[in-house]
């Protein structure tokens, strides 16, 4: 075979397929349509009626509306798709810390911080199917010092963090039932200033609205840290050497153990009033071993107001070590919090 | 000569499965498949040339583990599934991943190939594939009564540096497990087994010294159905624990360690499930343990997915082969 044989087969075999699949015009009642007559003019030009068929429609027999033939290649307007209303969303956070609510399945969630002490923190969420949330996070509430005495008490940022979380949503399982959520956050491991640090949280919380209006959040978290680095010590040879001191590794567990929890109060449709407890780890990289790692209690007090159904805008006090009642340490922070169901929509449309 | 005859073969197979895709079904295509039998459930989509390629997408689909452990189910036949998860929290500064290529391979078994790798930020370090198959007792299901299934891996050495100290670990696994569902609690199944494991390790390099065990070890697991498309699961297990210090002139030991993971599995498309969970110590050859589950700085978090690919059905709609 040449291969201009071979060409001409391919070209034939093609259009044979091709034509092959074509659907036959359908006409009246499924029945496909006769091959259309030429012999509609005479041969000296007078219009001359096509022969009757007794299966044809006229005058005294119309078609029925719905069995006019229809144009196979005809465009048809694609289907309009009904927005599908949406309910609001529960807030997988207070103001800094997690609440007991689940983002809905493929609802994005982002939100974006700053404060007066120059803090940036960024917060993205995606929820799965419903029962759970998986996020990227970068936090500023990680602070450290060089030792017991030291004032200057910074901040190490950016932190950042995975978090996983997984629960049941409010009123889910029966009458009453408060949001419960058991929660996972890690973060990476951090090199700052010569000392690498990681911290870990493991929470439960459970979220319940009281009325329209309001809604509390209480939990407890179990915490851990670690902190590796020079802290003194030198090996046999008299050279410093590094070592890992672990959170875990104190002998107290209560150590590790924090509640935390929030308050919301909706006093306007629009603006609600929050109030949260948190807890952060603080590295003291040459105090004694059982110091080198404390939580410190965070207060967070503030507003939220829902500027669209796809953004709220907050703003409120942080006091980073409310317990030593260090107002000097305060800051202001504003964040912006969006909310978007455009994953589930292209979801849903797979489907 | 051969080149353009295989050319207009191409063109011809190209061509027909053009043409056929064309073909009106007669069907709504939005119309969800036939209802199928619970046995030709787990066998995947119906094989039918008339069925568009949506349709045969919706499945049904079933997976054949929870997060690492096999269950009694297999993908089923003319079925593939891909399966990949990673970690970044696991090992400081390594992206830890893990993935499982399985064929159904008539509808009581499958085969797999499985990739476990460790790819640093500077370079990518050697594969570690491994080869397994799963079987399904082919016996009559009744509710309250467990199915049973087989499954075995086949392990490959992983081979670790400490300062010239080369430790190569190995486990192959040999699991036989249940899987229990009652009706009056349909939404949960219960899973469980025992994981027959023979360990080994051993020092190259500049150490000495191996250690070599056959362990039989427990595996349990749950699934909560919480939707159509939402399952919690949960799963604990028994593992070989390889215990070796750096630098000692001590011999490694194989002891028992305990692994688990909870989190979701969430159909996002019936075809795709994500996978998204938290565990502590998922890696069996590890080096570096944590201490004790409030070793909470050590879990990790996975984010995975599985997509199942119904080639038989795919292959029958556009070709016609493979049909039932």
């Amino acid at each position: 075979m040449s291969k201009r044989q071979g060409v001409i087969v391919t070209t034939v075999l093609l259009a044979a397929a091709t034509a092959s699949a074509q659907p036959a015009p359908i006409g009246a009642g499924g029945i496909p349509l006769p091959p259309p007559t030429d012999n509609t003019v005479a041969t000296d030009g007078t219009p001359v009626d096509p022969p009757l068929d007794p299966n044809q429609p006229d005058a005294e027999h119309p078609i029925p509306p719905d069995q006019i033939p229809k144009d196979p290649y005809a465009h048809t307007a694609e289907p309009t798709r009904k927005a599908v209303p949406r309910p609001p969303i529960s807030m997988p956070e207070v103001l800094t810390t997690q609440t007991g609510w689940l983002l809905p399945a493929a609802v994005l969630y982002s939100r974006t911080s700053i404060d007066t002490g120059g803090g940036v923190t960024s917060d993205n969420r995606v929820g799965l199917g419903d029962v759970a949330e998986f996020g990227i996070a970068t936090i500023d509430s990680v602070r450290e010092r060089e030792d017991k005495d030291d004032t200057n008490v910074e901040r190490i940022q950016p932190y950042v963090l995975a978090s996983f979380r997984l629960g049941v949503q409010e009123e889910r399982l029966f009458s009453g039932q408060p949001g419960v959520t058991l929660g996972f956050r890690k973060s990476f491991e951090r090199n700052h200033n010569d000392y690498k640090t990681q911290i870990a949280e493991l929470t439960l919380i459970a979220s319940k609205h009281f009325g329209k209006n309001t809604a509390l959040h209480i939990g407890g978290a179990f915490w851990d840290a670690s902190v590796y680095g020079q802290f003194g010590e030198v090996d046999a040879d008299g050279k410093a050497k590094k070592t890992e001191v672990t959170f875990h590794d104190g002998e107290n567990f209560k150590n590790q153990v924090r509640a935390f929890g929030g308050l919301e109060v909706t006093p306007l449709p629009n603006s609600q009033i929050l109030v949260d407890l948190g807890w952060a780890p603080e590295f003291c990289y040459h105090c004694d071993d059982a110091d080198k790692i404390k939580l410190r209690p965070t207060l967070s007090w503030g507003v939220r107001y829902r500027v669209a159904e796809f953004m709220n805008l907050e703003a409120g006090v942080k006091v980073p070590d409310i317990a030593s009642a260090n107002l000097l340490d305060a800051q202001i922070f504003g964040q912006m919090t969006f909310t978007s169901w455009a994953l589930r929509r292209a979801v849903d449309s797979l489907k | 000569m051969v080149g353009p005859i295989a050319k207009a073969l191409l063109l011809v197979v190209a061509a027909t499965a053009v043409a056929r895709a064309d073909e009106p079904t007669g069907d709504n295509p939005d119309a969800p498949p036939p209802k199928k039998t619970d046995e030709e459930n787990a066998a995947g989509p119906p094989r039918r040339p008339d069925l568009t390629v949506r349709q045969v997408m919706r499945g049904p689909f079933r997976s054949s583990r929870l997060f690492s452990m096999p269950t009694t189910d297999v993908i089923g036949a003319y079925m593939l599934s891909l399966s990949g998860d990673g970690s970044l929290l696991q090992e400081t500064g390594l992206l830890t991943s893990a993935g499982v290529l399985a064929i159904g391979f008539g509808d009581i078994a499958q085969l797999e190939y499985r990739h476990t790798s460790a790819i640093s930020v500077t370079g990518v370090n050697a594969p570690l594939p491994g080869v397994g198959v799963q079987l399904k007792i082919p016996l009559p299901e009744h509710d309250a009564v467990p199915a049973l299934g087989v499954a075995f891996r086949l392990g490959v050495p992983r081979r670790e540096d400490f300062d010239g100290v080369f430790v190569d670990e190995k486990v192959s696994d040999l699991y036989f497990v249940g899987r229990l569902h009652w009706s009056r609690v349909d939404w949960l199944t219960l899973h469980g087994g025992t994981r027959i494991s023979s360990a080994s390790v051993s020092l190259g390099g500049d150490g000495a010294g191996s250690a070599k065990k056959t362990m039989y070890l427990p595996t349990a697991g749950y699934d909560i159905a919480m939707s159509e498309q939402s399952h919690i699961v949960g799963e604990i297990a028994a593992a070989p624990q390889f215990r070796w210090t750096p630098g000692s002139t001590e011999p490694p030991t194989i002891g028992y360690g305990l692994l688990g993971r909870l989190g979701v599995r969430w159909a996002v498309l019936p075809s795709v499930i994500i996978d998204g969970s938290i565990g502590y110590q998922l890696e069996v050859a590890h080096s570096r343990l944590a201490s004790g589950p409030d070793d909470v700085v050590h879990w990790d978090i996975r984010l995975g997915a599985e997509v199942f690919v119904p080639w038989g059905a795919l292959a029958c709609r556009a070709t016609g082969a493979f049909c039932d």
